[in-house]
């Protein structure tokens, strides 16, 4: 999107050449969200100083084994801000080493975390913010308005009594936007959640945080009806944005003149995600794909390790990861698929569905929800570029998007 | 699309392959089994091999296998010497007495070796060379092979050259499967488990190959219910990423190993690649000193020229 009135939704810190390095540090968490994937969590697999040592020295003395030019330290849990005295010993030591060794990511790193920022307050939080500040990424996870955050992120009690986050988290907003106040949030939704999709994106904006990153969950939630319902509060929302010329201040990633259009395999096959591309570690020192692979985040499959702090990484085990594209995991109708462009996939959510033990089969349960979005994504632009008076912009987008049959295959 | 049934006539019958013989006992097949599979296997129009174990096999399934057009795979040391003698491919499971066989002409003959085994006995590949027609060599130690391993076999293989060479200058053109196969060949010719063969093991129960059947849950099927290949996409050469951009067209391919090295039956680990990448440069090499001796022989076959052992890499590069 070039027209300078339109907010973008920005690519992460150094997208597409930095290696992602995640650091599972406790499987522990105060809530229990009911569409999180993570279904092992608990109390007592939390990462040590000695193995995270490991892995930072494993990490940083293969140098020739991540070339990538830069590299974000991923911190997730659980929560990780649980362990925010772990994190920050980790966080000295790995600035410490890459000084020490002249290691090229020295000038080029950061520190990431996605936290559902109940713990951001907290003095040894805020100590290590302002003594990372420069290299940090922070994304608080709040899913909307109270009504709809609270559906689903509950803390975690054995009462059986549901009480929601809301309130613990919002009043954390405006500390971590006035420290980074550029900052976007991510919204996930469940069936559930459809109905207030609309009333949260808008409150969200009305927080402060101009950068709303949504999307649906990969796994097989979805109801009758949910793709109509969903459309509609699309298009309800739609019309919020461009009425109130939301747009220039802000961005929703639901809308994106690039979906919804029908595949360029010869230019570009490419696997949708980046599993394998990414190294996660877990307390007992493994390494896997990505988080997606361990035990904990895995319904119904084994987890996939690709080596450990003892054996190093096992290059064979990371070869179907790397080798993977969109054609050779996609059913034919998803190659066929006349809006297929932006129909996302999780590759650990894929093994996890999957027939038998493969990444090599793509699961296909968000069909109908991309096909809603694409409907709703198509209403948005086109009356957009219509208030903007883009005709050009609007002829360029009907030819790239062929009016097509978008119902569920 | 499937071509054959393999059946192993019991637990022990000799491995042909990769994997090593699952069982010691020699539990056969029932005779019941192996009539519904071989009708089964009619019907499917499928050509069918019986494998045998070592020991006499009972005379009531000699006599159900004697209703079907098949080929049989024998193992070199099998006490019933007419059998062995009308078998259609032998497999040697060491070096031990290779070289005293009396071979026969128009048969396969199959070498299951370590890799330094191999190495240790290219002599005996080179002595047995003019009496026979076909060898397969084996390799057995496949996962974890190092490099230097690995060069060990290029040596022995470019060692091998000059006496393959001399065999086709006098007349006898023997195949020697690691050398001489990728020479004529024009696109993949792998094992092809799963897409091409389909195996019945003794227990009723379909695999994909007979390096599957030491595990109950690695079944697909079995002759009550039918064949049930889940993802059946994945054993063909459309669905193998770094094998479709490949030209090693002798590699096995093997789907077994994939699994056990990668976790996925369409992924070959990088032994496997490089292995057959040593094997594709020998044979370019075979074909090179062949056009020496003989200007224009195979002239439309060519092999060509890579930077690489690994397609692996080159998938990567150009992703």
């Amino acid at each position: 999107m070039s027209e300078p009135l339109l907010k973008k939704i920005k690519d992460g810190w150094q997208s597409g050449v930095a290696k992602n390095i995640t650091f599972i540090v406790t499987k522990d968490c105060q809530l229990a969200c009911k569409y999180c994937y993570l279904v092992g969590k608990n109390g007592h697999e939390r990462m040590s100083w000695e193995t995270a040592k490991r892995a930072v020295d494993y990490i940083l003395s293969n140098e020739n084994e991540f070339p990538e030019e830069s590299v974000i330290w991923d911190f997730i849990g659980g929560e990780p801000l649980l362990e925010i005295d772990l994190i920050d010993r980790i966080c000295d030591y790995i600035k410490a080493e890459m000084y020490r060794l002249n290691h090229h990511w020295f000038n080029s790193y950061r520190f990431s975390f996605t936290t559902n920022g109940i713990n951001y307050h907290n003095q040894n939080v805020q100590h290590f913010v302002n003594k990372n500040k420069n290299h940090l990424s922070f994304a608080i996870t709040i899913d909307g308005t109270k009504k709809k955050h609270d559906l689903n992120r509950i803390w975690a009690s054995k009462d059986g009594i549901e009480r929601g986050s809301y309130d613990d988290v919002v009043k954390n907003i405006p500390l971590w936007l006035s420290q980074f106040p550029n900052s976007g949030t991510k919204v996930t939704i469940s069936s559930e959640d459809i109905p207030y999709i609309k009333e949260s994106v808008l409150h969200l904006y009305s927080l402060g945080i101009r950068e709303v990153n949504i999307n649906v969950v990969f796994e097989n939630v979805w109801k009758q009806g949910d793709d109509d319902l969903f459309e509609e509060q699309l298009l309800s929302l739609a019309d919020a944005i461009i009425d109130n010329e939301l747009y220039k201040d802000n961005a929703c990633s639901f809308f994106n003149d690039q979906i919804g259009k029908p595949l360029n395999l010869e230019g570009d096959n490419r696997n949708w995600c980046g599993a394998g591309r990414m190294l996660a570690i877990d307390a007992s020192g493994n390494f896997y794909p990505c988080n997606r692979f361990t035990q904990f985040s895995l319904r119904s499959k084994s987890a996939i390790t690709v080596g450990s702090i003892d054996t190093g990484i096992n290059h064979n085990l990371l070869r179907p990861f790397l080798a993977l594209d969109r054609t050779t995991q996609s059913p034919q109708k998803c190659i066929d698929c006349e809006v297929a462009s932006g129909c996302a996939w999780c590759q650990g959510e894929n093994y996890d569905a999957a027939d038998t033990d493969t990444i090599y089969q793509r699961s296909t349960a968000i069909c109908k929800m991309h096909k809603a979005r694409v409907r709703a994504n198509n209403y948005y632009w086109n009356k957009l570029f219509r208030k903007l008076e883009l005709e050009e912009r609007l002829k360029e987008y009907r030819e790239s998007h062929p009016q097509t049959d978008t119902k569920p295959c | 699309m499937l071509k054959y049934l393999i059946i192993p006539l019991s637990c022990n019958a000799v491995s042909f392959c990769h994997y090593d013989s699952h069982a010691n006992t020699n539990d056969f097949i029932s005779v019941d089994t192996l009539k519904k599979a071989i009708f089964w296997a009619m019907k499917e129009n499928l050509s069918v091999q019986f494998v045998y174990p070592a020991c006499d096999v009972p005379a009531d399934i000699l006599a159900a296998i004697d209703t079907v057009d098949h080929i049989d795979i024998v193992p070199s040391d099998m006490s019933d010497a007419e059998l062995r003698a009308q078998a259609d491919i032998v497999v040697f499971d060491d070096w031990n007495d290779i070289d005293r066989y009396e071979f026969s002409d128009g048969k396969a003959y199959v070498v299951r070796t370590s890799l330094a085994a191999f190495i240790d006995n290219v002599q005996t590949v080179k002595s047995v060379l003019p009496k026979l027609d076909r060898l397969n060599v084996v390799l057995t130690d496949i996962p974890g092979m190092s490099d230097v391993q690995i060069d060990s076999y290029k040596e022995s293989l470019d060692s091998l050259i000059p006496a393959v060479a001399a065999e086709y200058l006098a007349g006898h053109p023997v195949q020697l499967n690691i050398l001489s196969d990728r020479m004529v060949l024009d696109g993949m010719n792998n094992c092809n488990a799963g897409d091409e063969s389909i195996t019945l093991a003794p227990d009723g129960n379909f695999y994909i190959c007979p390096a599957f059947s030491d595990m109950q849950e690695n079944t697909v099927g079995n002759l009550q219910t039918g064949l049930d290949v889940r993802n059946p996409q994945l054993y063909k050469l459309t669905h193998a990423p770094i094998c479709r951009i490949c030209d090693a067209y002798q590699c096995k391919r093997c789907v077994w190993l994939n699994k056990q090295l990668t976790r996925e039956v369409n992924i070959p680990s990088r032994e496997q690649c490089v292995l057959a990448h040593v094997e594709r440069n020998a044979s370019k090499k075979l074909l090179e000193e062949l056009r020496k001796m003989a200007p224009g022989y195979l002239e439309d076959k060519k092999i060509e020229e890579v930077g690489y052992l690994d397609p692996f890499e080159k998938l990567i590069q150009t992703q």
